[in-house]
């Protein structure tokens, strides 16, 4: 059960440290180009644990990373399916059976003047469930991430690429996995330690 | 060398207004020249056309409806067709230039479609009830004091003014825009794309406006009595559907035979496959929009529009729209997968083009059957017939010339275009 939980936090992009409270290594990438370029070597090396991290969405990450398709649609296609049957629910009970109301000879309850009502809400409900598929799929909001702890990480967010392999991979080694990412271009690897004292 | 793309001579003119670009076309959009691709929906259309002929001769009355509905069949593709091309220019869209010489072998259609509505205008008297002179002689038994009321729009003089006005409208714009884009091809103009715009952005407004009121004129007026401002939305939203499905379904047939492959990929499908189910939502959205608001405002005039079309079997009729219309297209089309298949998207497209027949034709024939649903042979004679002749200048079009705007400056984006 518990590696069912870290096998599905892993593919949120959330990894667990391991004894000795290495979290992975982090690697930086001169450009978006070479950061593909790691991302397919990765994968294709057999590491499955790894995640990139940019300032921007970069075009064919998904496919380098061997990601697949997104999943959201799925959550989305739930989402609406259960606005579907609320709005139905809602629309027959207040409609025929909670307060039925004499209007112009109308049913009480048609599908004709009730579909806007359940049209509105099946949207409203495909609209939360891809968001709300959204965060989950990507392990949000996650206040807490041992990366941070590297000083270099904060400039994910302006003009540095980086590659983090997880120590939880089964192939995951200080040494080796650190010389693969110099092989493949890194400028720069950092094992990250998660101390758990981000409080300071 | 922008003069080297001669204009045609004026009797081939209907078929093409220019003369063969293809040598100038670079060898993977050269277009492989084979009579075959015109002259079998050509001979298939003559032969059914000669067959209506002879039940033109035995039911005059059935023809002409079995006639409108083709005709207004093929007529929705092409002005759906001229839709795409003005919306993606007025968007500087770039994943579909690739695509975009197929809708524009389309809208060369309407000289075509302007002489095919002779025979209409010879039926106008079983077509519209509005032409008969009794109803507005007040001493008349038939006389009809709301019918009346409308003869300053519905008369025989004004209904083929407009119709001019329309077919002019849309020649105006579907030769500017063809024509530019196909000398492009040959002078390599680079300020083909801002003039094309321009043609656009007044050419939509245009093109709006007499697309709602042609389907005011040509189906609404069958029943004259009934109204509803929304038809002209509800016939565009056909319209474009189907142009879609035209466009994949020529670009498959092209790919069947080598053509325009590696050029038009997986992605473009995709993107037309996202239109196709798009525009099956907002046709039904557009229908479920008229029939509530007449449902819930359960006026007579108005409300005997769908009692004729729910009584008599059309009920089954109704039934099936709502169904293969709607419901099933968008649970097929709803996956990634579905619209990144060939196989899937093929059967969708014809899905599509048969299910807009159905449409018309359950809009215009309970106008002559109102007690008996179901279908004469003239239907399928007629409509065959005309979307066969209506295909084989299209495709006699597209042979002509290279099948991809070579030179437009954004091809190299279209053609390296992926979904994200």
């Amino acid at each position: 059960m518990k590696a069912i939980i870290t096998g599905i936090k892993a593919t949120m992009g959330i990894y667990e440290s391991n004894e000795d409270q290495v979290y992975g290594l982090l690697a930086e990438f001169p450009d978006p180009g070479a950061l593909v370029n790691a991302a397919r070597a990765t994968r294709d090396t057999g590491y499955r644990h790894f995640d990139t991290h940019s300032p921007f969405p970069v075009h064919g990450m998904d496919g380098a990373m061997g990601l697949g398709n997104s999943k959201v649609g799925f959550a989305c296609l739930g989402g609406g399916l259960t606005g579907l049957a609320v709005g139905i629910l809602l629309q027959w009970w207040t409609g025929a059976i909670d307060y039925p109301l004499n209007i112009s000879g109308k049913p009480f309850f048609a599908y004709e003047p009730s579909i806007p009502v359940i049209f509105e809400l099946t949207i409203l409900f495909s609209a939360l469930g891809a968001v709300a598929g959204m965060f989950a799929l990507n392990g949000l909001p996650r206040p807490y991430n041992p990366l941070f702890y590297s000083e270099r990480f904060s400039r994910v967010t302006d003009d540095a690429f980086f590659l983090h392999i997880a120590a939880s991979d089964k192939l995951f080694d200080l040494e080796k996995t650190g010389q693969f990412l110099r092989d493949i271009g890194a400028l720069y690897v950092e094992p990250i330690e998660d101390r758990g004292d981000a409080e300071e | 060398m922008s003069n080297s793309v001669k204009t045609n001579s004026l009797s081939l003119w209907i078929l093409d207004p220019l003369r063969p670009t293809a040598q100038y076309a670079r060898e993977a959009f050269r277009p492989d020249g084979k009579v075959m691709a015109w002259f079998i929906p050509a001979g298939i259309g003559v032969a059914l056309l000669v067959v209506s002929g002879v039940g033109w001769a035995t039911n005059a009355k059935q023809f002409y409806f079995s006639y409108l509905v083709g005709w207004a069949f093929c007529l929705s593709l092409a002005l759906g067709s001229l839709f795409f091309v003005l919306i993606h220019h007025l968007t500087k869209a770039k994943w579909s230039i690739v695509v975009r010489r197929i809708p524009e072998a389309l809208i060369w259609s309407f000289p075509l479609l302007a002489i095919l509505t002779i025979p209409i205008l010879f039926g106008m008297h079983d077509l519209f009830h509005w032409t008969h002179h009794e109803i507005y002689d007040p001493a008349s038994p038939q006389y009809d004091p709301i019918l009346a009321g409308k003869q300053g729009y519905l008369n025989t003089t004004f209904f083929i003014i407009r119709l001019v006005v329309y077919f002019t409208a849309w020649t105006f714009i579907a030769h500017r825009l063809y024509t530019v884009s196909l000398r492009q091809d040959v002078d390599d103009d680079v300020s083909a794309g801002a003039r094309m715009r321009k043609v656009s952005a007044v050419g939509l407004v245009l093109t709006a406006v007499t697309t709602a009121f042609a389907s005011y004129d040509i189906l609404m007026s069958l029943d004259p009595h009934w109204f509803s401002t929304i038809f002209g939305v509800y016939f565009f939203a056909a319209s474009f559907l189907t142009a879609h499905a035209l466009i994949a379904l020529i670009v498959i047939t092209i790919q069947r035979n080598r053509g325009l492959r590696g050029v038009i990929t997986k992605e473009h499908f995709h993107d037309l496959g996202k239109m196709m189910f798009g525009f099956t939502v907002f046709w039904a959205y557009i229908a479920f929009s008229q029939y509530m608001l007449i449902w819930y405002g359960n006026l007579p005039e108005e409300t005997l529009w769908y009692r004729h079309r729910l009584e008599h079997g059309w009920e089954y009729h109704s039934a099936a729209l709502l169904v293969a219309h709607f419901i099933i297209p968008f649970w097929v089309l709803l996956p990634r997968a579905a619209k990144r298949s060939i196989p899937v998207m093929s059967f969708m497209a014809v899905w599509f083009l048969i299910m807009n027949w159905f449409d018309f034709h359950w809009i215009a024939m309970p106008v002559l059957h109102g007690d008996h649903a179901g279908f004469h042979w003239l239907d399928f004679t007629c409509w065959l017939g005309l979307f066969g002749v209506f295909l084989a200048f299209v495709m006699y079009r597209l042979g002509r010339h290279s099948l991809v705007p070579q030179n437009d400056p954004h091809l190299g984006k279209s053609l390296n275009f992926t979904n994200i």
